[in-house]
């Protein structure tokens, strides 16, 4: 059972999604509004982007998820993507007539969770909904790391959560509670109608202080508690600071350690703002990282970013998500992956309200220079972050690896999304830059159990539903054929596996992988250059595409079939004919 | 019966467009999104895209015939006219564009004039036929008949 699944059983969502929907082209809007409707969501529809924006800012909760055409006259559609990222915090997908892999890149590295093809197909509609829950899962996951609901919640904070079943079951139940909290617009999930703590800056160096001693990743709200001795504060007070601390660190991590060292102020802004949480305008640190990492490379953090956000979200994270058994090293390595680069950047709409909005920084970062100049002192400044550098650093380590890394990356074939055979490719696309750029990590496929996810939501549709795809995977296929090796699939192999999630997910991932594609996954990881690297990932590939199969002998058949059609394959059909026939052994 | 026959050659009629490539299966689509709650929408929206679609073709005559071809204009309205087409399921105006959209990336005027009359041509021709379509159902629904639903057999 997913945790979509039990969301959608938990209220009536997916019926009745907000979405607006903007096109200029009113044919297409007219055709989208209706396909909308037939889904049965709630739909608004605008031919303008600044309509758009206006209807969005009038009311933040107007809207669960915005659908925008890119070639727009009054303003480029990736602009209003971002906008809405940064300001709304909601999911966007892009949609275009585009097929063309730049601007599908270009989606992605401005924080589209989906990019459509036009003519937009009912099918790929049905899934959207899926980001809605993935960008709330998301949020409360980060939450969740600082979340005590049962006093296990606190193992291995960033990574246990990812990890197994019971993690999975204590998230759903955490989103579930969350997502009630959201639509309450509550900010602390963990308690009703109580009065709300300020937290100053000498209650936050005492909470710090306290942190630092006990340790980061050991630091429990009930210990913190005692520590600080102070009157009138909760053990719930204590944990929802917590979390959003947490999930403050996860942001900036990865990011300037300018901001780490004023980082207390910048997180009290955060979450005093809290109203900061909730809306927005946050330091610039964070705004910088978004920013400068966004602006700058949009590159190094953010295509793996981008990759991340749009390939693991819909495949990656949800389908691993939903599973509990081996693919939690995937989901392992994801979130602190995720987490550190995906939340930040690529998550951009999807990072929300409970982790504090860094995005919403970005308008101002001469203002958190300021405040920098003079609350430096009443801070307490590398030390608190330096309790915590364990936390982030390992993101850090997990994530861009630099150049020499290369990632493995998952398969999201499985998800439920709407486009795996798109995805396939896309992803291909983008591990040429994650080739050149930094390591993004990603999930090991999910198999079985998002297929059966999928077949499961989509029954009726399973067999011609990969048809779509199809049709939309092939004009991203001549674009592959250029460089083929370059968009193979990325392995991890260097001291990103020592790291700890990098580690752990390395090594399950080997252990995984051992049953199915021992010989393939070892000559990978012993070769260890990048040759021998780009040759034995493909084969990797295959052999991930051939996870999907479900079933070990689908597996190593596929495997080897693909290990010998290897120097046939193109990226086109390897993402999609290998998809797709796999898909169908299903 | 009359109203039988009709229907028969509506099918038939519908089927040949779809044999020919002159539509595809996303006009299927939108036929199914066709309802008692949405009982013209097929007829709505391809009432919007001929709209569209007539001015699109005037810009794009107007923009070549310059003196000097401006064809960062003209790839828009190629591209919005590839797109609107192809959420129709105007196959063959669709591939027009898109062979327009080669020619306009190469700046050939020669090509792109070339193109812009293959375009018209294939949208007048899909306009056409359309048209005689929605005349058959009209007949149909006045003949107090229901519309056949188009089996995807073929």
């Amino acid at each position: 059972m997913t945790v979509e699944q039990d969301c959608v059983a938990l209220d009536q969502f997916p019926v009745g999604m907000r979405v607006l929907a903007v096109d200029d082209d009113q044919t297409c809007l007219r055709i989208l509004e209706s396909l909308l409707h037939r889904c049965q969501y709630h739909v608004t529809t605008t031919n303008q982007a600044q309509k758009a924006l206006e209807l969005l800012r009038e009311n933040k909760n107007k809207f669960d998820l915005v659908i925008s055409d890119v070639d727009m006259p009054d303003m480029d559609g990736f602009k209003l993507l971002e906008l809405v990222g940064l300001e709304m915090d909601l999911p966007v997908i892009m949609l275009s007539a585009h097929s063309d892999p730049k601007y599908v890149m270009k989606g992605v590295t401005h924080g589209a969770c989906d990019y459509l093809l036009k003519p937009v197909r009912i099918e790929e509609l049905k899934n959207i909904w899926q980001h809605v829950v993935r960008s709330r899962f998301d949020k409360n996951r980060g939450s969740n790391n600082g979340d005590k609901k049962d006093g296990s919640g606190n193992e291995g904070v960033a990574n246990s959560d990812q990890n197994n079943g019971r993690a999975n079951r204590k998230r759903k139940d955490q989103y579930n509670e969350d997502e009630d909290e959201e639509r309450d617009d509550n900010d602390d999930p963990s308690s009703q109608k109580k009065p709300r703590v300020v937290w100053t800056v000498e209650l936050h160096k005492k909470f710090v202080a306290a942190v630092n001693q006990l340790g980061f990743e050991k630091a429990m709200p009930k210990k913190i508690l005692d520590l600080m001795n102070v009157e009138k504060l909760t053990r719930e007070n204590v944990a929802s600071h917590l979390q959003k601390f947490r999930l403050y660190l996860k942001r900036i991590s990865g990011n300037q350690q300018a901001i780490m060292a004023n980082s207390d102020l910048h997180f009290l802004q955060m979450s005093n703002g809290l109203d900061g949480f909730h809306h927005r305008p946050i330091p610039a640190g964070s705004g910088q990282f978004h920013g400068g990492a966004a602006a700058a490379a949009g590159m190094r953090p953010f295509p793996p970013n981008g990759i991340l956000g749009r390939l693991n979200t819909p495949s990656g994270i949800g389908g691993v998500r939903s599973l509990s058994s081996s693919p939690s090293s995937g989901m392992f390595l994801q979130n602190p992956t995720d987490l550190g680069k995906f939340h930040h950047v690529s998550s951009l709409p999807l990072n929300h309200i409970d982790g504090g909005n860094i995005l919403q920084g970005l308008p101002m970062p001469l203002e958190f220079d300021q405040l920098q100049t003079n609350n430096n002192k009443s801070i307490i400044p590398g030390n608190s972050m330096a309790a915590f550098p364990s936390f982030p650093s390992t993101q850090q380590s997990s994530l861009p690896n630099n150049n020499s890394h290369l990632v493995l990356q998952g398969h999201p074939q499985a998800s439920p999304s709407a486009f795996p055979g798109h995805q396939i490719n896309k992803r291909l696309e983008h591990w040429s830059n994650a080739v050149s750029s930094s390591s993004s990590t990603l999930p090991p496929p999910p198999a079985q159990n998002s297929n059966s996810i999928m077949s499961h939501q989509f029954d009726d549709g399973s067999s011609s539903y990969s048809i779509p795809f199809c049709d939309s995977t092939i004009p991203l296929a001549p674009a592959m054929d250029t460089n083929p090796r370059a968009f193979y699939r990325t392995t991890d192999l260097d001291s990103n596996a020592n790291v700890q999630p990098g580690g752990v997910y390395y090594d399950s991932l080997q252990m995984r992988q051992s049953g199915n594609y021992g010989p393939t996954t070892d000559a990978l990881l012993s070769s260890n250059a990048k040759e021998g690297f780009i040759v034995g990932q493909q084969k990797l590939q295959s052999g991930f595409m051939g996870a999907e199969a479900g079933s070990l002998d689908d597996i190593v058949n596929s495997t080897m079939k693909q290990e010998q059609s290897q120097g046939d394959l193109s990226e086109g059909d390897l993402g999609y004919g290998g998809f797709s026939s796999l898909r169908t052994c299903l | 019966m009359e109203l039988v026959q009709m229907q028969k050659s509506l099918q038939d009629y519908t089927k040949s467009l779809f044999l020919e490539g002159v539509l595809d299966s996303q006009f299927l689509q939108l036929q199914q999104l066709q309802d008692e709650s949405n009982p013209d929408f097929v007829s709505q929206v391809v009432t919007l895209f001929f709209q569209d679609s007539d001015r699109i073709l005037n810009d794009l005559s107007l923009s070549l015939d310059q003196q000097v071809v401006d064809f960062k204009k003209v790839d828009p309205h190629v591209h919005q006219l590839k797109g609107s087409s192809s959420s129709i399921g105007a196959q063959r105006v669709k591939n027009a564009c898109v062979v327009f959209r080669t020619f306009c990336e190469q700046q050939n005027v020669e090509g792109c004039h070339r193109c812009l009359q293959q375009v018209k041509q294939e949208y007048y021709l899909v306009k056409n036929r359309l048209e005689t379509l929605f005349k058959l159902e009209q007949q149909i629904v006045a003949s107090g008949g229901v519309i056949p639903a188009m089996e995807l057999g073929f």
